[in-house]
């Protein structure tokens, strides 16, 4: 196996749903697709390639649209898939049907990037606390925290 | 019936304080669920806020025990971004801390295993022994915990022959103490028949629940990042990727009293081959757009961070994926069908943060709604009477 | 000669309660080593306990996170006076590098009030033996 290989086996299988194919590193590859083939270009990945094991899911805010990168990895490289999502209608599909281990980094994109992940098994929040205001969504780079004033036990001295 | 137990979020067992909803029947777990959040602390948008070498030392604090595996997953990328290409010796002096470092985690969790096994000389002569590891990073790096001898382009300490030699002198009584530890574990009677069978996770259910790292490896997966995508001087060091077939506790004991050994090697070879030579190359302090995924076999498994530059002295996105993460999928299946009793033993089989003794759990009795806050070893000292008692049903209904 | 009694007792054996407020866990297993064969401070008498209602003291580690704030606060009121709470590392003192992280109030005194603070990221085993030894003297 070499990435060279998985490049070509990707053009031959995906055909046109290839929207972009890099390779900036040795074992690394980038795959992009419209999300409307997202499922089909995992479902290919896991049957046809063997990349079993989903390393984790990352999102990035792009201003207008979102980035969602699933890195998956096998014993021989690392492969990512890429997809774009605007920005007013953030939908994803769920992939927990194909990874069942892919749940808590959905459930975590939605905590954090205010992403709707569509059938997805268990909708709850993950990471932010129970107390938190709905609506802010604090990797989306137009959300700010101002740190409130600390109180010095004791007064000032 | 049906009950429902919140144990934590004052629950040292894992990095994070965590919360877990575990429903029972009787003894037997029928489902559990989690709730993460109490040690958030949003390092990831932290980071966007800081400069690449400021991020080094906010990476290395995202956790203490594999301190290392984040700055080396974090600085590599880096290094990718800019272009650079640090020397020999300076990979050397990465590699042979992170493998210090994969020595003191793995003692620190036979510890705890031992510990909540209910074998608590086992968890002092092991975090005895660990004192001499610790020993060794603080003559190299000057602290015992947070190393911060990474540094983007290189190391920033360098060795000496009095510390090669007193690593090599320490490796000895390892070694030795390592070799009684191997026999203890693994042969005697009561720790394992009270490790053995807990936890069961097929390779099937490990390979579909994304596992990584020691968890994987016990249940056959021959999967580390070491091998399959070497990263610092793994390609030119000699090792042996360690598993065990039989997918419980004790499977992930051995796996790790093996990587002891391993990594024991791996020193060796690293002291011995030790290149002369500069220790780091200076970084630029921006870096081009670009974007990169960097991979790291932490101790307890695979660790990876997503690195997206845009040309300023800071990043665009770093996001950082940490070995237990990916496990507490594997967990809950572990949990489904055991005892509650056996909740502590099956967590500190995947992550051997969980040094910290004893924790309180509160029971919560479904029909009076009262809540009792049962000790840890009182649950201990229950889970040890039921493998006392050899004959387990693992489908046993409860007659209610 | 009730309290003259609960105060010699308390001064030869306090009993401490480690709680992680959102630490890193380098501060944790530096507490937890201050107990191993090396430090030992049982032999002072002082003994690592599961629940807040056996403590004295409150070793806290780390930043008060905001899903710990309530927490925290429900432990220290579990706590049987007379308590004492130790901030253990950088963190639990002033929030350390997380100072400005949304999830993260500041130190512990922000929530509860706190008798001593030992210093270090982490702190060693050593330092937290003479905090403890500190706040002995102290009462």
């Amino acid at each position: 196996m070499n990435d060279q290989a998985l490049i070509d086996k990707a053009n031959e299988s995906l055909k046109d749903k290839v929207l972009a194919i890099t390779n900036p590193a040795p074992r690394r590859i980038f795959l992009k697709v419209a999300v409307e083939n997202l499922l089909e270009a995992v479902n290919w990945l896991k049957k046809d390639l063997g990349f079993t094991h989903l390393s984790t899911i990352s999102g990035v805010d792009l201003g207008q649209s979102f980035e969602i990168l699933y890195h998956f990895a096998n014993n021989y490289c690392s492969f990512t898939i890429r997809t774009e999502i605007p920005r007013d209608n953030p939908q994803l599909p769920s992939i927990c049907e194909l990874i069942p281990g892919a749940i808590l980094y959905e459930r975590e994109l939605q905590d954090m990037f205010g992403i709707t992940i569509q059938n997805i098994p268990d909708p709850r929040p993950l990471l932010l606390p129970d107390d938190w205001p709905v609506g802010n969504y604090p990797l989306r780079k137009d959300w700010k925290y101002e740190r409130p004033p600390e109180v010095i036990p004791g007064g000032k001295k | 019936m049906r009950f429902q137990i919140p144990i934590g979020p004052q629950h040292p067992a894992l990095k994070e304080p965590i919360g877990l909803r575990i429903t029972v029947e009787g003894e037997i777990i029928r489902d559990a669920d989690i709730r993460l959040g109490y040690n958030h602390r949003g390092i990831e948008k932290l980071a966007e806020q800081k400069t690449w070498i400021q991020n080094i030392y906010l990476t290395e604090r995202i956790c203490g025990i594999c301190s290392h595996s984040h700055t080396t997953c974090y600085v590599q990328g880096v290094e990718k971004l800019m272009e650079l290409q640090p020397p020999k010796r300076g990979l050397y002096i990465r590699t042979l801390v992170a493998e210090l470092e994969r020595v003191h985690s793995h003692l620190l969790w036979l510890g705890v295993a031992g510990h909540e096994a209910g074998f608590d000389s086992f968890f002092m002569y092991t975090w005895r022994d660990r004192e001499i590891v610790m020993d060794i990073l603080e003559r190299i790096s000057g602290n015992r915990v947070h190393y911060g001898i990474n540094t983007i382009g290189g190391v920033r300490r360098d060795l000496d022959e009095l510390q090669v030699k007193y690593i090599l002198d320490s490796l000895e009584i390892l070694r030795k103490r390592s070799e009684y530890y191997k026999n203890l574990g693994t042969t005697e009677p009561s720790f394992v028949a009270r490790l053995a069978g807990v936890g069961y996770l097929s390779k099937e259910d490990a390979i579909a629940l994304c596992a990584v790292g020691p968890t994987l490896r016990a249940s056959g997966v021959p999967m580390d990042v070491r091998k399959d995508d070497p990263y610092a001087v793994y390609d030119e060091v000699p090792f042996e990727v360690c598993t065990a077939d039989t997918c419980d506790v004790l499977g992930r004991a051995v796996v790790r009293i093996k990587e002891l050994f391993q990594s024991y090697n791996i020193i060796e070879y690293l002291l011995k081959n030790l290149p002369a030579g500069e220790i780091a190359v200076k970084a630029p302090r921006r870096a081009k757009p670009n974007e990169v995924v960097s991979r790291y076999e932490a101790p307890r498994g695979e660790n990876i961070h997503y690195i997206k530059s845009n040309g300023t002295d800071k990043p665009e996105r770093l996001k950082v994926r940490a070995p237990t993460l990916a496990n507490y999928a594997a967990t809950i299946k572990m949990l489904k069908n055991g005892f509650i009793a056996d909740v502590p033993l099956i967590f500190a089989a995947i992550d051997p943060c969980i040094c910290c003794a004893e924790r309180a759990v509160a029971i919560v009795d479904a029909r009076t709604g009262q809540e009792k806050v049962v000790p840890m070893n009182i649950l201990k000292q229950i889970s040890q009477k039921i493998s006392a008692n050899k004959e387990r049903k693992r489908e046993a209904e409860w007659p209610l | 000669m009730l309290t003259k009694l609960t105060r010699w007792s308390r001064l030869k054996s306090p009993w401490i309660l480690h709680l992680n407020t959102g630490a890193c866990n380098a501060c944790d297993i530096e507490v937890v080593a201050a107990l191993t064969p090396r430090f030992d401070v049982e032999r002072f008498g002082i003994l690592l306990k599961a629940t807040p209602r056996h403590a004295d003291v409150i070793i806290c580690t780390g930043p008060a996170t905001r899903q710990m704030k309530d927490r925290l606060i429900r432990i220290y009121e579990q706590t049987p006076e007379p308590k004492f709470v130790i901030a253990v590392g950088a963190c639990a003192m002033s929030g350390c590098v997380y100072r400005g992280a949304y999830n993260v109030i500041g130190g512990i005194d922000q929530v509860i009030p706190v008798d001593v603070y030992i210093p270090g990221c982490p702190v060693r085993p050593d330092a937290v033996i003479d905090g403890v030894v500190k706040l002995l003297n102290k009462l």
